[in-house]
Formats: C-alpha cells, structure tokens, sequence
C-alpha cells in the first residue's frame, strides 16, 4: 500500500501541472472566440504556450531601484496560484491536499498572491505600478469578501467547509436547487470577471494608462518574470471557472479514480469550462469597459447578490 | 425538475432586477428588463407544461412577444432618437440603493412565509421573488429620476405581479390578462411619447425639472 501521504503529493503534482498545462490554451480560446465574434481570425489556440516560451527565454530587464520585493513577487504569486490548484476538486470528488484546509485556505492563498504582486508593484516607484496596485486592491477589498460569501453559501447548504467534501455530498445527494444557488452563482460569476480582469472592469488587450488595472501593476515586469505572471493570471482563471463548474454544476465528476469515470470527468469538465468561457466572451464583447468609478458599484452588486444567498437560506 | 426550472428563472428575475439597480447605463436596463421578460415567459411556458394549463402557453406568448421583444425595441429606439444614454445620479448612491434592496428582499421573502401557498417549496421561492421584485421596482421608481428608468421599474412591477398570478394562483381569466397586456403596451407607447416631449422640451430627462416653475 502507498501512504496517503504520498498519494496526496502524487495527486496534488498531477493536477497542479495538468492545470498548468491547460490554463494558456483556455486564455487563447476565450482570445480567438472574442476575435471570431468580432470577424476577425484570431491567434492560432497554441499561441499562449508560444508566448510563454518567448518571454521564459528572454533575458529579465529590472530596474536599479528594484529591490528582492520586486524580483520576489512574480514568484511568490505564480505559487501561490499553483498551490492554490491543488486545494480545488477538478475531475475526481475531492482535492488532492483537501486535508489541508478549504475554502479559507483557498482565498487565503490568492489573497497572499495578490498581496505579494501588488507589493512588488510598489517597490519600483514607478506611477504605474502604485496606480495598478492601488486600483487592483481597491477592487479586491470588495471582491475578497463576496468570494467568500458566494463559497460560504454553498457550504451552509452541504454543511461544510471542505472544498472536496463539499463536492462529494452535492454528488451523492438529490439535486434540488435553491434560489440561494443560483443568487450566489450570479454573485460569483461577476466576481469572477472582475478578478481576471474581463471587459466591464479592466481590458486584458490594452495598456491604455487611464483604464488599465492589472496590466498597470505588471508593467515593469519583462522576460521570465512576465512570464511567471501572466502563466500564474491564466491559472487562476482556469481555478475560477472550475471551481463555478465543479460547484454548481457537479456533474459527471469521478466519484473513485477508475479510468472510465476519470475519461468521464474530464470530458465533462472540459465541457462544463468550455461553456463557461464561451459565457465570459459573450459577456466581454457585448458590454462596454466600466469606468474605473463605476467599477466598484459592480462589484458590489455581486458582493449583495452573495450576501442575499447566503441570507434566503434562513429565510 | 419543474420545481428547478421555476426557481431557476425566478431567481433570474431577480438577479437581473439587482443588475438594474446596479447599473445606469440606460440600454444595458433595457436589456435586462428584456431578459427579465424572457424568464417570465419560460415560467408561464414550465407550468402550462407541466400541468397542463394550455391558456398560460397564450399568456407566455404574449409576454415574450410583448414585453421581451416590442417593448424593449420601442424603448431602445426610444432611447436612440433621444440620445440619452446615462442615468443622472439617483436619489440615492448604488451601493446605498444596493443595501435598501437586500433589506427588501429579507422583507419580500419573510412576508411571503405568511402566505398559505407560501409556507414551503416552490410557492415560496416565487412569492417571495415577486415581493422582492415588486417592493425593488418600487423603489427603483421612487429614487430614480429618468423617466425611463421609470418605466422600466413600472414595468418590473408589472412582472412581478404577473409572477404571483402564473405561478401561484389558478391564473387570471383570459380577458383581464389581455387587457393588462394592452394597457402595458399602451402605457409604454404614452410615456415613450412623453418621455420625447420631456427631453423636447427641457432637454433632460430629469423629471425632477418638471416641479420648477417656468417663467
């Protein structure tokens, strides 16, 4: 017999370096479907795995006022991003280091990433990157909580806090929706366009000064640390999306690691974060950029969308 | 099944009625209200499915022809002619406004457990969105001050009771449903012809203008 310690590891690198490997694919997919929905040809699906490889063999320019903050914060956000992978249940009804923590160990490692890239961004003292920093953290302050509000409202309905416990008692129980789900669905959706950076709150395809929010705080960056950074950005978008399909729309997740059921899964899976990313491009070419102002207003419909899940479960 | 379809689109409803108190982009309000208006049809289409009610597959019709199609257009084309396209800052901030909806919401949803068919299940998710959705168009009414945006929450209302009528009573004799189709529809007509001679005449859609005296 193996320990399950060893299992857990083995698992947990197995499905942070699937989701490595994936994530480029899915930011050029939602890339070349914007580019179709607007007649245009788009990039060819390999081309974020070709952008990678160009920056990873650059040489890193830094700034002489930069300080190991500046070279340390790209790094500690890609693994935070990585870490965070593991914690999430992907194809199989749990998560590889699930014994670690859940939901708040989750959130709790992005905001560490987060908090580790907007530092970094200070450090220079270039205009930029406090603009992009300060922008980025004005929004988080709203996001971060309505994160966790969105998450908590789906655990109260299970009755746990374990990301991978939590997805099992969806499997097993009847499915019956509650308006709750759907509210914290809503809720979690927007945040999830606010936190990777999609249309209505920031433009991923600009470096325009006035607008820009998470490209402003990356600016300095160039070679292997961009690299780093916009590996780590895909990532979490990936996380997101699985973490929306895998929590409302359980199905066709592997309850035991049998082949047929894994094939299963990561058809559904594939399908469940296709779907999604086709709802986030239409969402992205139909609506108009927020002004910055504005931004948080949005944010905090979701914030109240969240809360109201969480109170019409006791209502 | 039916029960999820239910909940799912009424929820919608008021997913997309916190959109609009969200926001002020006038089109964008439009559009939601449209989409609101859809989800209202699929809810009359679910039931007369699901339990054999052929009158409401008319009253789902009616509904998306109407109020999903015709009058967001007639609003939109509205809103073109006039070139208005913002809301003016409302009575009340966003975020405030968000607040007094959620404190609605608990208060739609709470009074809604004192209705019979409200106690439990699906007559509850349903009474208590439309409470929610009448008490929020309400108040979109009272802080907002174009008059569009007014229409629009008098025509949130206007949903929210139909809701009620489809999904918990028997349903309304056909006649009253006709006629509350055509007063909708010319109500719209009248305040879209009122809303152009506003802007003609004050160049503002503010309708808080209209209590200044004119010299």
């Amino acid at each position: 017999m193996i320990p399950d310690v060893l299992l857990a590891t083995g698992a947990a690198l197995l499905q942070a370096g699937g989701m490595l490997a994936v994530a480029p694919l899915l930011k050029t997919l939602i890339k070349k479907m914007k580019a179709r929905l607007q007649n245009r040809q788009g990039p060819p699906l390999w081309q974020g795995y070709y952008d990678l490889a160009k920056l990873l063999r650059k040489e890193p320019v830094r700034s002489e006022t930069a300080s190991w903050v500046f070279v340390a914060g790209p790094r500690v956000y890609f693994a935070a991003a990585v870490a965070a992978t593991t914690l999430v249940p992907v194809l199989i009804a749990a998560a590889p280091l699930e014994a670690a923590g859940g939901i708040l160990l989750l959130v709790g490692t992005l905001a560490l990433g987060r908090f580790a890239l907007a530092t970094a961004a200070l450090d220079t003292g270039s205009p930029f990157g406090g603009m992009g920093a300060s922008r980025d953290m004005t929004i988080a302050a709203l996001a971060e909580p309505a994160l966790l509000l969105g998450l908590f409202a789906s655990a109260l309905a299970v009755g746990t806090m374990n990301l991978g416990a939590l997805v099992r008692t969806l499997l097993e129980q009847e499915p019956a929706w509650h308006p709750s789900d759907f509210l914290a669905f809503a809720g979690l959706f927007i945040i999830v366009i606010a936190e990777t950076g999609r249309i209505p709150v920031d433009n991923p395809a600009t470096h325009l000064e006035l607008t820009m929010i998470h490209e402003a705080m990356v600016l300095e960056y160039s070679g292997p640390d961009l690299a780093l950074v916009e590996w780590a950005s895909a990532v979490k978008e990936l996380l997101y999306l699985t973490l929306l399909a895998n929590l409302f729309m359980p199905i066709g997740i592997a309850l035991r690691a049998e082949p047929v059921a894994l094939a299963i899964a990561l058809v559904a899976w594939a399908g469940k974060v296709f779907l999604l990313a086709v709802a986030v491009t239409v969402v992205e070419s139909t609506n108009a950029k927020l002004r910055l102002f504005r931004v948080p207003e949005l944010v905090s419909v979701s914030l109240g969308l969240a809360f109201l899940a969480l109170a019409i479960r006791f209502l | 099944m039916t029960s999820n379809i239910l909940i799912l689109c009424a929820t919608g409803m008021l997913v997309s009625a916190y959109l609009m108190v969200g926001q002020k982009a006038l089109l964008t309000t439009i559009r939601l209200y449209g989409a609101q208006s859809l989800l209202l049809g699929i809810v009359a289409t679910t039931i007369a499915l699901a339990e054999g009610r052929h009158e409401l597959f008319v009253t789902a019709a009616l509904t998306v022809t109407l109020k999903a199609a015709l009058i967001p257009w007639f609003l939109l084309r509205t809103v073109d002619r006039i070139g208005i396209h913002r809301e003016i800052e409302p009575a009340l901030n966003v975020p405030a406004s968000l607040l007094v909806c959620l404190g609605l919401t608990v208060v739609g949803y709470r009074v809604s457990t004192g209705f019979l068919e409200g106690a439990r299940g699906v007559g509850h998710h349903l009474i208590g969105v439309a409470l929610s959705l009448l008490l929020i168009g309400l108040f979109l009414m009272v802080t907002r001050k174009k008059a569009i945006t007014q229409i629009l929450a008098l025509l949130t209302v206007e949903n929210a009771v139909f809701l009620v009528a489809i999904g918990v009573t028997e349903g309304m004799p056909f006649i009253v449903e006709l006629g509350i189709s055509f007063d909708v529809i010319l109500a719209v007509l009248v305040l879209g012809i009122l809303v152009q001679r506003i802007v003609g005449r004050f160049e503002s859609m503010d309708i808080s203008r209209l209590s200044k005296l004119k010299g």
